[in-house]
């Protein structure tokens, strides 16, 4: 439960709202800044996941975060999503109408506001097993919105038509009886029906055979250039990365240690960074493994 | 800290110090139950604030009602036929026991009607009711939740701006709060008649002198109560249940560990509360 006596503390008045956070890197021309992290330190009892991240992301753009297994990719889009408060540092949004808002101090109201502006594809889609496609999709547009259910139908099939499933034959099936694709497309369906700004990409491809993993990762893209959204894809999968990022930041032992296009990752000499692209057994990331090392 | 100086009874290092005291075996035993309590205090705490969170979502029931239509006909409908069964059979077997000792001391076996009655209206049918409530309803309610836990189906909600407590708990804990009294009754009356026909087939107790018997005793407050008692049984199950499930984690494995803890801290609660009520309503309303 958030506190909500601190709701002036959250909120700023748009000249010191960016001005305490200074970009990380040149904004490119016609950009602007959606979100903005800074040093952000999250520590679940004795283990530190989060150690010190600082990241811009640009509005319309699609910001991957690589990173291999315990880096802190899942505990940083939690932050996003305002599931978590960090231990220090801050997680400045955008706000509409030009005002930044900290997540680390919102409380839930002001959350409720954020996460309006946002769809999540959850890993596995996280679909609620005793709803249909029709009442799973339109979930938002009923307790939310408070639409009536005709009006909910029509935009239940539109969002289906939009990820190309088809909508009449799926919609009074219920998540156990649609493939892993499948499922993933109608998460995606239910994240964008309320329009979102934002779109949250919890690993969108992990578990999927290779010809849908493909039609996800087209699938992001097509969303992206056709809805405008700004995408932030959490992933391990360096394919999809490459396919469907302007940027890539690669997280490591909670830290952003490489941020830039795909063409300067490709080139950045970090050791870890390229022995993740490379898929070698030998370097940084394995050696720790095999030295039994716990990061204090 | 060390325990030296001030009277020169005592040298550094002793084995008295408080820190070795601490890390010793009594300190860690200590330290550990203390924790155990802590937790379980906390937890307490949780599913208290959970049930103040639920009823401050009541205002907003209207948008939950097929919810709570759907977990009645699942709670209530489900648990009619083994609930009766076995209120049926318990009548039966204390008509057999206490009949028996009746007709030893007494001759009679005519206040079977009363004894039985009693005990039904006033504990065994709530009891019973929350029993086989928290058994069947409470478990899978818990395996629901937990299952929507690890599944993060309750953090895709909370992202989409639907409220948990609002969505989820709040129509479950109404639902068993309607379903537990209606039980309760059925419990009741299919007890009674077990006795009934025990009373009449093994002591030649006529159903009209059993009933009789049962009206000399029972009044109003009796009826009340129990029904009472078990709605704040349902209370306590349903809360119970959500809680274990909405903060289960550790996939299957937690999902099964969530719904025993849920039956088991449901029995002693209910007790528990079935103590509390029972001395209030004999001390206050008697």
């Amino acid at each position: 439960m958030r506190d909500n006596s601190r709701i002036s503390a959250s909120v700023t008045s748009p000249r010191e709202s960016w001005e305490a956070a200074t970009p990380v890197g040149l904004v490119p021309d016609g950009k602007k800044v959606l979100v903005a992290i800074r040093d952000l330190h999250k520590g679940f009892g004795n283990r530190y996941v989060l150690r010190g991240v600082s990241l811009d992301v640009y509005q319309g753009e699609t910001l991957v975060i690589l990173g291999g297994s315990g880096s802190g990719k899942t505990t940083l889009i939690r932050h996003l999503m305002g599931m978590l408060t960090p231990d220090s540092g801050t997680l400045r949004v955008a706000l509409a109408d030009g005002r930044a808002m900290d997540l680390a101090r919102a409380n839930e109201d002001e959350l409720g506001a954020w996460r309006r502006r946002l769809g999540v594809v959850f890993q596995g889609a996280a679909l609620l097993n005793s709803l249909t496609v029709l009442e799973n999709v339109g979930l938002p547009l009923v307790e939310v919105d408070g639409l009536p259910a005709d009006h909910v139908r029509n935009r239940v099939v539109a969002a289906l038509h939009r990820v190309y499933l088809p909508a009449e034959e799926i919609l009074h099936l219920k998540p156990a009886n649609l493939s892993g694709g499948m499922r993933k497309r109608v998460g995606i369906a239910r994240a964008i029906i309320q329009e979102p700004e934002v779109i949250l990409y919890d690993e969108p491809t992990t578990g999927l055979d290779p010809v849908t993993v493909n039609g996800v990762n087209e699938l992001t893209l097509d969303l992206q250039r056709r809805l405008k959204v700004t995408s932030i894809v959490i992933t391990h999968d360096l394919d999809a990365a490459f396919h469907i990022a302007d940027r890539i930041a690669m997280l490591y032992k909670g830290r952003i240690i490489a941020l830039g296009t795909t063409d300067t990752i490709r080139q950045d000499p970090n050791p870890v960074l390229q022995q993740l692209l490379t898929g070698s057994t030998t370097g940084p990331l394995t050696d720790n493994m095999l030295q039994g090392q716990r990061t204090p | 800290m060390s325990l030296h100086g001030e009277t020169g009874m005592f040298r550094r290092n002793t084995t008295f110090s408080l820190e070795a005291i601490e890390h010793g075996p009594a300190g860690q035993a200590a330290s550990k139950v203390g924790g155990t309590l802590l937790r379980r205090a906390s937890r307490a705490g949780r599913i208290v604030l959970l049930f103040l969170d639920a009823c401050g979502q009541l205002p907003h029931v209207r948008r939950s009602l097929t919810t709570v239509v759907s977990q009645i006909e699942m709670a209530g409908v489900g648990s009619i036929l083994v609930l009766s069964l076995i209120a049926f059979l318990t009548g039966s077997i204390m008509a057999v026991q206490t009949g028996a000792e009746l007709v030893k001391i007494i001759n009679t076996a005519d206040n079977l009607g009363a004894i039985i009655g009693a005990t039904f209206v006033r504990e065994l049918g709530p009891i019973w009711a929350a029993i086989i409530m928290l058994a069947r309803v409470g478990a899978a309610m818990a395996a629901q939740l937990g299952t929507m836990a690890v599944n993060e189906e309750i953090d895709a909600l909370r992202v989409m701006s639907i409220n948990p407590v609002r969505y989820l708990v709040m129509p479950r804990i109404l639902a068993l709060v309607i379903a537990m009294p209606l039980l309760t009754t059925i419990a009741d009356w299919v007890g009674m008649a077990g006795g009934a026909m025990i009373s009449s087939v093994m002591f030649n107790v006529s159903v009209d002198t059993y009933m009789q018997s049962a009206k000399g005793i029972l009044t109003g407050i009796d009826f009340f109560s129990g029904l009472a008692k078990s709605a704040v049984f349902g209370a306590i199950i349903a809360t119970i249940a959500c809680d274990r499930g909405m903060h289960t984690t550790d996939g299957a494995e937690g999902v099964g560990r969530s719904t025993t803890e849920a039956v088991v801290l449901s029995v002693v609660w209910v007790l528990i509360a079935d103590l509390i009520m029972t001395s209030f309503i004999q001390m206050v309303l008697y």
